[in-house]
């Protein structure tokens, strides 16, 4: 890696992040700025895309080209820039409320497609932005100002859905480990097809019960593997505090289809001439 | 009575049962009048089942003049089922004809045969139909087949053309079915040749040959198709939706094929999305959608807006609010297309007028949008989309695009990604450009595009302003004024598919001896104001026709130059008939001076 051209400041900005100290999405940065030095990419050639929300601030944070863009449609606006220009590495950055609420049925549906681009998601478990409403990681037990006596719903499972969607690589990490989740995105990045990374990231402000994270987050016993079954299998006994890759699948990533018959200019003419 | 304005400018009106052959006689009509080198306008109506028997009408006008609408009265009616056929006499003109069986097997009730409803004036040509495609095939099928050939016999078309165009439709299919076909025609012809002429309905030949060498017959959205085609569109994204979805089918066939990307989305939102992402990245990237598909959309047209991100998105209305009327045209989306999203979002809306205008404005719309690094929206409805008209492309394209011009920086220059420049367009790079790297975001932002609310005000005019000289954009006609020029007592404004029934109630009205103009109105946003305001300035009386429950274009208009229009709307799901519109023409001339204030009509008139 000491032959890299880049190293990780050289894909950080100069603007200051809008976020409160101590925040896990600071670690976040600094992993994904590691990552990309080790990916040895030119800032030129990196898109980072991102929604509404804390940790989509991050676009702006990066050298790279950033597309900070409305709530929960990140993934759509990067499937078509991934899809139309291939030559770039595409990083979609999201959040918990941003995701998986909003945004989730594009999640499904990214997962489905399996284009070639990660997507990496900073789970607080709570709208940081808008002050500390429950999201849809929420405990169902989390009691606060905004959510009495906690919203008894059942937490939206983001590792298990991506699995069942067809996503291509899926993994779990604690932003405090940046060795570890810096390793996991440049894998996550080098696995071709839509590769999901959430990353376990603290809101001290509202959610200060997070900071125990740090204790208690633990790496798997167990090793990925690419049999989705096997995958299911483990994430059904997952304590949500385990962390490493789960799944590294080996569907084919998504590819424009030319139809034979499409082939021939005159028949598919002939086929819409009216 | 109304006579037909240039050498042949023949109506037909073909109708039927599903199941009986309507649209498909219909379409060899027209493909055959085309390859005979007349110009060709046609719609079809047919019922929104996917199957089932209910009415379908296809209507034919052939003329050697440019038209733009069909005319307001049929020259022929050929029915082949009477009960869909009777409420359809009342529109065939003085002397046209009335072609159907007279040979029916079935008992029929009181009033129920055609014959009983034709007016002493009208031409009746009753004949044994179904006898002639049995003679000729053994079966009754072919009923539209020798219908169509003994229209074709007495209007004396030539028969080669559609056996060319008989050949080509069923060459898929067993041989035979070729053959019965051409057999029917013929039996048709031949029954033709020995009935009595009285009509003055005539087919010409075309002024000349050579103007139909190079037309092609296309649809509104096939031209739309087309023009992005032309343009060089990189990618599409879309989600199913009546009646856009034949731009969609086109893209998903055409575009993989060419080296473009082409995805069906989970949604609308995602569809327009995904356009945005390939828009930002600098592909040339279009969506296309009908009224509820647009609703989904206005969040990422606002985007589109404030990151200054060129993309195109086809809007084909059709009846609303809501689910509304999926298969029935309507032009009420105008002022979600226009204003639809939050903030001030001004955006670039083009609505051809006719099927060519479809095909050219689609071919400029990346160019317009890349200029201008804005979204743009191009506006057609049900009637436009579904409409068939032959066009004549130039033979060389046109709406290539010219090579991408990175920003140039001096040296220690910052880029400026949204740089207050004089014109209000900055320089824009792309991902891969070295040096120019950026974020852009949806929030306000500086020049730079880092979040700040500090020229709010700045960025606004900036937005607005830069699109100003869009309504003068080389080579696209943002409106024009048809008719008498100076002082005159009525013009009519009209936007959009209306146009061309407003155009044809010009023709009319010209016959009766009133001083009448019309604008058309390409560019809905930004306005041409100062054309509108001067074309204005010339009527006594201004009418406003549209497809639509409040004027909404009427309002834009209005409101735009504060001065008076008088609003004529219908939503009938059909398009707006000529006499209505002349019907109000009237109204207004026998009128005193302009009212203070706008009025509101709706026109009543119905047609299925």
């Amino acid at each position: 890696m000491n032959a890299n051209a880049f190293k990780a400041k050289d894909y950080k900005s100069d603007v200051t992040p809008i976020w409160c100290p101590g925040c896990g999405d600071y670690h976040v940065l600094m992993s994904i700025t590691k990552a990309m030095a080790d990916l040895n990419r030119d800032p030129k050639d990196m898109a980072v895309i991102s929604g509404i929300g804390c940790s989509s601030r991050i676009p702006a944070y990066t050298n790279c080209y950033g597309f900070h863009g409305v709530h929960g449609r990140s993934l759509a606006l990067a499937s078509g820039l991934k899809v139309s220009r291939p030559d770039l590495t595409v990083l979609v950055m999201s959040g918990d409320g941003d995701g998986y609420s909003i945004g989730g049925n594009h999640f499904l549906h990214a997962c489905r497609r399996n284009i070639d681009m990660t997507y990496i998601v900073m789970d607080n478990r709570v709208y940081g932005m808008t002050k500390g409403q429950p999201s849809p990681t929420t405990e169902p037990d989390w009691d606060s100002a905004l959510s009495p006596g906690g919203t008894g719903l059942s937490p939206f499972q983001p590792l298990v859905i991506a699995l069942a969607s067809g996503a291509n690589f899926v993994a779990r990490e604690f932003s405090g480990d940046i060795k570890n989740t810096t390793k996991t995105i440049v894998e996550a990045v080098n696995h071709p097809g839509f590769s999901f990374v959430e990353i376990l990231s603290p809101c001290v402000t509202f959610r200060p019960d997070e900071r125990a994270w740090k204790g208690a987050v633990h790496r798997a016993s167990v090793d990925e593997t690419d049999d989705p079954a096997r995958a299911a299998r483990r994430i059904l006994t997952d304590d949500g505090l385990n962390t490493g890759i789960l799944y590294r699948g080996k569907r084919a990533p998504y590819q424009a289809h030319v139809k034979d018959e499409a082939g021939d200019a005159g028949i598919l003419d002939a086929r819409f001439k009216v | 009575m109304e006579q037909p304005r240039v050498g042949t400018d023949i109506q037909f009106a073909i109708c039927g049962s599903a199941g009986d052959g309507t649209i498909a006689a219909g379409d060899i009509m027209k493909r055959a009048a085309a390859l005979m080198g007349f110009k060709v306008i046609a719609f079809d109506i047919y019922p929104p089942e996917i199957r089932g028997f209910g009415k379908c009408i296809s209507r034919i006008r052939i003329s050697d003049a440019q038209t733009y609408s069909l005319k307001r009265h049929s020259d022929v009616l050929i029915s082949l089922n009477d009960a869909h056929a009777i409420p359809h006499v009342g529109e065939v003109r003085d002397f046209g004809a009335v072609l159907f069986e007279d040979n029916s097997i079935a008992e029929l009730p009181e009033g129920g045969h055609i014959s009983a409803h034709i007016r002493a004036a009208q031409v009746p040509y009753g004949f044994g139909i179904r006898e002639i495609s049995e003679k000729a095939t053994g079966l009754a099928r072919s009923r539209n087949i020798a219908a169509l050939g003994y229209a074709a016999g007495l209007f004396n078309m030539p028969p080669g053309i559609f056996h060319q165009i008989i050949a080509e439709k069923f060459a898929k299919k067993p041989r035979a079915v070729t053959e019965d076909n051409t057999r029917a025609f013929d039996a048709g012809v031949e029954a033709a040749a020995r009935v009595f002429k009285l009509d003055d309905v005539s087919v010409g030949r075309p002024l000349s040959a050579a103007s139909g060498a190079d037309a092609v017959m296309m649809t509104g959205n096939g031209a739309i198709a087309r023009g992005f085609l032309e343009a060089g569109i990189q990618a599409y994204f879309g989600y199913p939706i009546t009646p856009a979805s034949s731009i969609m089918e086109r893209m998903a066939a055409a575009l993989p094929r060419e080296g473009g990307r082409f995805l069906q989305t989970e949604d609308e939102i995602s569809a327009i999305a995904a356009t945005l992402g390939a828009g930002y990245a600098g592909a040339r990237a279009a969506t296309a959608t009908s009224g509820p598909g647009l609703a989904l959309m206005t969040e990422m047209m606002g985007l589109g807006v404030m990151a200054e991100v060129p993309f195109v998105v086809a809007v084909s209305q059709r009846g609303g609010p809501s689910t509304g009327l999926p298969t029935k045209t309507e032009q009420s989306d105008l002022n979600l297309a226009v204003y639809g999203g939050s903030g001030d979002a001004q955006r670039i809306v083009l609505a051809p007028t006719n099927v060519e205008g479809c095909y050219r404005c689609a071919g400029m719309a990346f160019e317009i949008a890349e200029t201008y690094q804005t979204p743009v929206v191009l506006l057609v409805d049900l009637y436009l989309s579904n409409r068939f008209e032959t066009v004549i492309p130039p033979r060389k394209n046109i709406f290539a695009p010219k090579p991408r011009k990175t920003p140039k920086m001096g040296k220690g220059e910052e880029y400026q990604r949204f740089r207050l420049t004089e014109s209000g367009v900055s320089p824009r790079s792309i991902p891969g450009e070295a040096g120019l790297t950026h974020t852009v975001t949806g929030l306000e932002h500086d020049e730079i595009g880092h979040p700040s609310d500090r020229l709010h005000n700045e960025m606004n005019a900036k937005r607005h302003h830069k699109l100003l000289p869009a309504t003068h954009f080389p080579g696209l006609t943002t409106q024009k004024r048809f008719g008498d020029s100076g002082k005159v007592d009525v013009g009519l404004l009209g936007w959009g598919s209306t146009f061309g029934e407003i155009l044809e109630t010009l023709y009319t009205a010209q016959g009766q001896d009133i001083r009448v103009a019309v604008m058309k109105v390409v560019m809905l946003s930004p306005l041409p104001v100062d054309e509108i305001a001067a074309f204005m300035d010339d009527c006594t009386h201004v009418l406003v026709p549209e497809l639509n429950f409040e004027g909404q274009f009427a309002n834009m208009i209005s409101g735009a130059t504060g001065r008076p229009v008088t609003r004529l709307t219908q939503t009938t799901g059909a398009p707006m008939l000529v006499d209505d519109i002349l019907a109000e023409l009237h109204r207004l001339i026998d009128s005193p001076a302009p009212p203070p204030t706008s009025s509101h009509r709706t026109a009543e008139g119905v047609r299925a």
